[in-house]
């Protein structure tokens, strides 16, 4: 179809682009913030770096990814860090039980992507089938999956296995696992915004009525939007799990609005129909980027909050500034 | 054997009857107009039969067997397609998957490939009218209002049904846009499909049907072929016996001798819905605004209030020159507004009636504080002018039926005297006593000396109370009627000529 984009005429060229590519504003954002962690800690932006950085905000990346199928529809889910919470204790007790060989690592995992997907589903029935308010919504099964949590393992502490988390630190042929991760990550994100899924929860997005008089199953494509975040939470859990090797009830409680900040920051609209998944990665890297800088620009320990938080609003703002210059 | 028949299809919202009994029977290989005047029913009718709206009675058959349409996408499975109205499209989603949207090829994965090549297909068929910007990769929202109609359009043919139907799908387009689509439509015709068409243009409706259908107040009362028949007939059959209700059966028309000084003239005034509008309300006068709905009357007021923007035209309120900018800058230079939504535009919803009286008279007085006791004074003989009923100014508004909400509404407007009250719709959803309230205070008004602007839905409030009509087609007042002239015959047919 380039024969038809090249004979419409051009709106400016900024435009266009920034229109095909949303997320532009926030990957010029992260570069800028890249080059900062660079100028105050040189070896933040080496290779062992890097590695550190996507070592430990991947499971965010993951997180960010989880929230922008949510977000496509229209909707919100507040319940994804009490799902890693979840997933993160009931796969280090499962492995701890089996005694922490190789099987027991792939039957957990596997567990932890089922536990995922159920939470995705009951968050799905609530909002979509029952049509309660989203925010209200998962907000209540939030508390509900972190008493879960706290059943199955009520103090934090429990360590997971060494094989578990030497591998998720470990390298292969000299590349560190992560990046395997990344790349898979990569490509399955590739092939999911291909699926009839992806198009028709932005249907639903963009406006739910039009959608339904389309004949569209409105309901069954919500509930599909959230199972397919509760799948991705399950595997921001399974990061965390290798990052921190051990289990904790609490983890991913303040992560939840981590992510939505990083769908937004990527350029996505909370209201839904408009935004990618590569937005909301670039996003959750900001916030990673933003976290690292404060550590290397030395501010005292009280400040740290407060200058995170303004970073945060600053990234904000320039993206909405560069995204409000560009399409006028 | 017909294709498709409908008999006595019946649906009601709450107390208001949309449609009593539709019945509609299509051929394979027609194309079927449908008409109606406002409200008549006919939109709900199709809603039913495209299953988005569920009908409480009746019976539908296709191909002699009787179906059950549960929602829009049994309607699909029973072979029917729809061209919706007011457009279901996904405003950033590209051309091409709107086209594809209801049915996308491929499994769990869009088949990229063939979802281009059948949107194609379809945007072939308008290459030559479509006009510049319009691709398969192009993104809805940034097309115009007419490209907009088009992809819509193809979506309702890419559904390949094969009874399709079309609710109002011209209006944004032009002529050649127009031409190009009634030969598709022919086409299709040749190919035994049918098509049912909504339309309130005359000369389309003559051009492009096979027969019609006319509805009447939720009720079919007759079907003809076009080739038998004319324009006026088909006006006769939607007026039905209650032609000569009309003239100034209320209050005789008082305009000749009230003639005595404009209180609002309005020249060339334009903004978005509505173009070159003028005309001149004179004191004591009723003036209506007629014609079938968002035709531009509920635009053009709402712009003179300032609640929507205009982009040309000049306004004068007794004499003086007026610019249009916001409601407070309206209400202060002595305009009143009141809606028939009144949801979105009149009631505060859930504070006590004290409340929803008053925010007027604080603006207009400048008032900062002040005594609720004080206030109940000033605000009681505004209910009482209304035979407004209720229990006390404290109570919560929701605590009253729709036409005492829309008193106090009104009496709002009448602590502090405007010099012009603009009724949008007024009466929607109101019972006939408070209607007839209503029209009561609205004549004793003008004869007071208010200049009053009515838009009314309902042709039969119109033509009982308003002095004057302007006949609104297309955005534009296409016809003046006075005197005696004020017959439902001629609004119509002022109302579904060509635009």
């Amino acid at each position: 179809m380039t024969t038809a984009t090249l004979s419409t005429p051009k709106p400016g060229g900024l435009k266009r682009l920034i229109e095909r590519y949303p997320f532009l504003p926030a990957l010029l954002i992260a570069l800028v913030l890249l080059g900062l962690n660079g100028l105050y800690q040189p070896r933040s932006v080496s290779f062992i770096g890097i590695t550190g950085l996507v070592k430990t905000y991947l499971a965010l990346i993951m997180l960010a990814i989880a929230q922008t199928y949510v977000v496509y529809a229209g909707d919100i889910d507040l319940s994804v860090g009490a799902i890693v919470s979840l997933v993160n204790v009931v796969i280090v007790v499962m492995m701890e039980k089996m005694g922490g060989t190789g099987f027991s690592v792939v039957a957990a995992l596997g567990m932890g992507l089922l536990v995922g997907l159920a939470c995705g589903i009951v968050n799905g029935i609530v909002v979509a089938a029952l049509r309660l308010q989203a925010i209200v919504a998962t907000f209540a099964t939030s508390i509900f999956f972190t008493g879960l949590a706290l059943y199955v393992m009520p103090v934090a502490g429990t360590p997971a296995p060494a094989t578990f988390w030497r591998t998720y630190g470990g390298r292969f042929f000299e590349i560190p696992f992560v990046f395997y991760a990344a790349v898979l990550l990569a490509i399955v994100i590739y092939v999911l915004a291909r699926t009839r899924l992806a198009t028709q929860l932005l249907a639903v997005g963009d406006d739910a009525q039009a959608a339904f008089q389309s004949g569209l199953p409105v309901t069954k494509i919500r509930i599909q939007g959230y199972a397919l975040c509760g799948l991705f939470a399950a595997l921001a859990a399974f990061c965390i799990t290798g990052d921190t090797a051990s289990g904790d009830p609490l983890v991913g409680g303040k992560m939840t609005l981590f992510s939505v900040a990083a769908v937004v920051l990527g350029g996505s609209a909370l209201s839904g129909g408009f935004g990618t998944v590569v937005g909301s990665i670039v996003g959750a890297l900001i916030i990673g980027l933003i976290n690292s800088l404060v550590f290397f620009v030395g501010t005292p320990s009280e400040w740290q909050n407060l200058v995170q938080g303004l970073a945060i609003l600053v990234a904000l703002m320039a993206g909405i500034l560069v995204g409000r210059r560009a399409r006028a | 054997m017909s294709k498709l028949i409908m008999r006595g299809v019946s649906k009601a919202y709450g107390a208001t009857l949309a449609l009593r009994r539709g019945d509609l029977t299509v051929e394979a290989g027609e194309v079927h107009v449908l008409i109606g005047s406002n409200g008549s029913g006919k939109s709900t009718l199709c809603k039913v039969l495209a299953g988005s709206v569920r009908p409480d009675n009746g019976e539908i058959l296709i191909d002699g067997k009787p179906v059950t349409i549960s929602g829009p996408h049994a309607a699909r499975a029973s072979g029917i397609g729809i061209f919706y109205q007011e457009l279901s499209l996904a405003g950033h989603r590209t051309v091409a998957e709107n086209i594809c949207l209801p049915d996308m090829p491929g499994g769990i994965f869009v088949d990229r490939a063939a979802l281009e090549n059948r949107a194609q297909r379809y945007i072939a068929l308008f290459d030559t009218v479509s006009g510049e910007g319009f691709a398969a990769e192009a993104v809805v929202e940034n097309l115009r209002a007419d490209q907009r109609q088009l992809v819509e359009i193809m979506k309702a043919l890419a559904t390949e049904a094969p009874i399709t139907i079309f609710d109002e799908p011209t209006s944004a387009l032009d002529r050649a846009q127009v031409d190009r689509f009634f030969e598709i439509l022919r086409d299709l015709k040749a190919e035994g499909r049918s098509i049912i068409f909504i339309s309130h243009r005359m000369d389309e409706i003559f051009a492009i049907g096979d027969r019609v259908t006319v509805i009447r107040d939720g009720e079919t009362v007759g079907t003809e072929n076009i080739a038998d028949t004319n324009p006026g007939a088909v006006i006769r059959l939607m007026v039905g016996g209650q032609d000569e209700l009309a003239p100034g059966a209320s209050a005789p028309p008082a305009t000749a001798a009230t003639r005595n000084g404009a209180v609002l003239t309005v020249a060339n005034f334009s903004g978005k819905g509505f173009a070159n509008v003028g005309f001149e309300v004179a004191k004591g006068e009723i003036l209506g605004f007629g014609g079938l709905h968002g035709q531009g009357q509920s635009a053009v007021l709402r712009a003179i209030f300032g609640a929507n923007p205009s982009s040309g035209g000049a306004l004068a309120l007794s004499g003086s020159a007026f610019v249009p900018s916001d409601p407070r800058a309206a209400i202060r230079r002595g305009l009143a507004y009141v809606s028939g939504d009144r949801s979105r535009d009149g009631v505060i919803s859930g504070r006590p009636i004290l409340e929803n009286v008053t925010p007027i008279h604080y603006l207009k007085q400048k008032l900062f504080l002040a005594r609720p006791s004080a206030l109940a004074e000033r605000v009681k003989p505004a209910l009482e002018a209304l035979h407004t009923k209720f229990a006390g100014l404290g109570h919560p508004i929701n605590s009253l039926s729709g036409g005492n909400q829309q008193k106090i509404v009104i009496a709002r407007w009448l602590i502090d005297r405007p010099d012009v009250l603009l009724l949008d719709d007024p009466t929607k959803g109101i019972d006939l006593s408070a209607k007839a309230d209503l029209f009561a205070l609205i004549r004793k008004l003008a004869a007071e000396g208010m200049g009053i602007v009515l838009y009314s839905s309902e042709d039969a409030e119109l033509l009982n109370n308003a002095d004057r009509i302007l006949v609104f087609n297309g955005g534009q007042v296409r016809r003046e009627l006075t005197g005696a002239d004020r017959t439902r015959y001629n609004l119509y047919q002022a109302a579904y000529e060509a635009a």
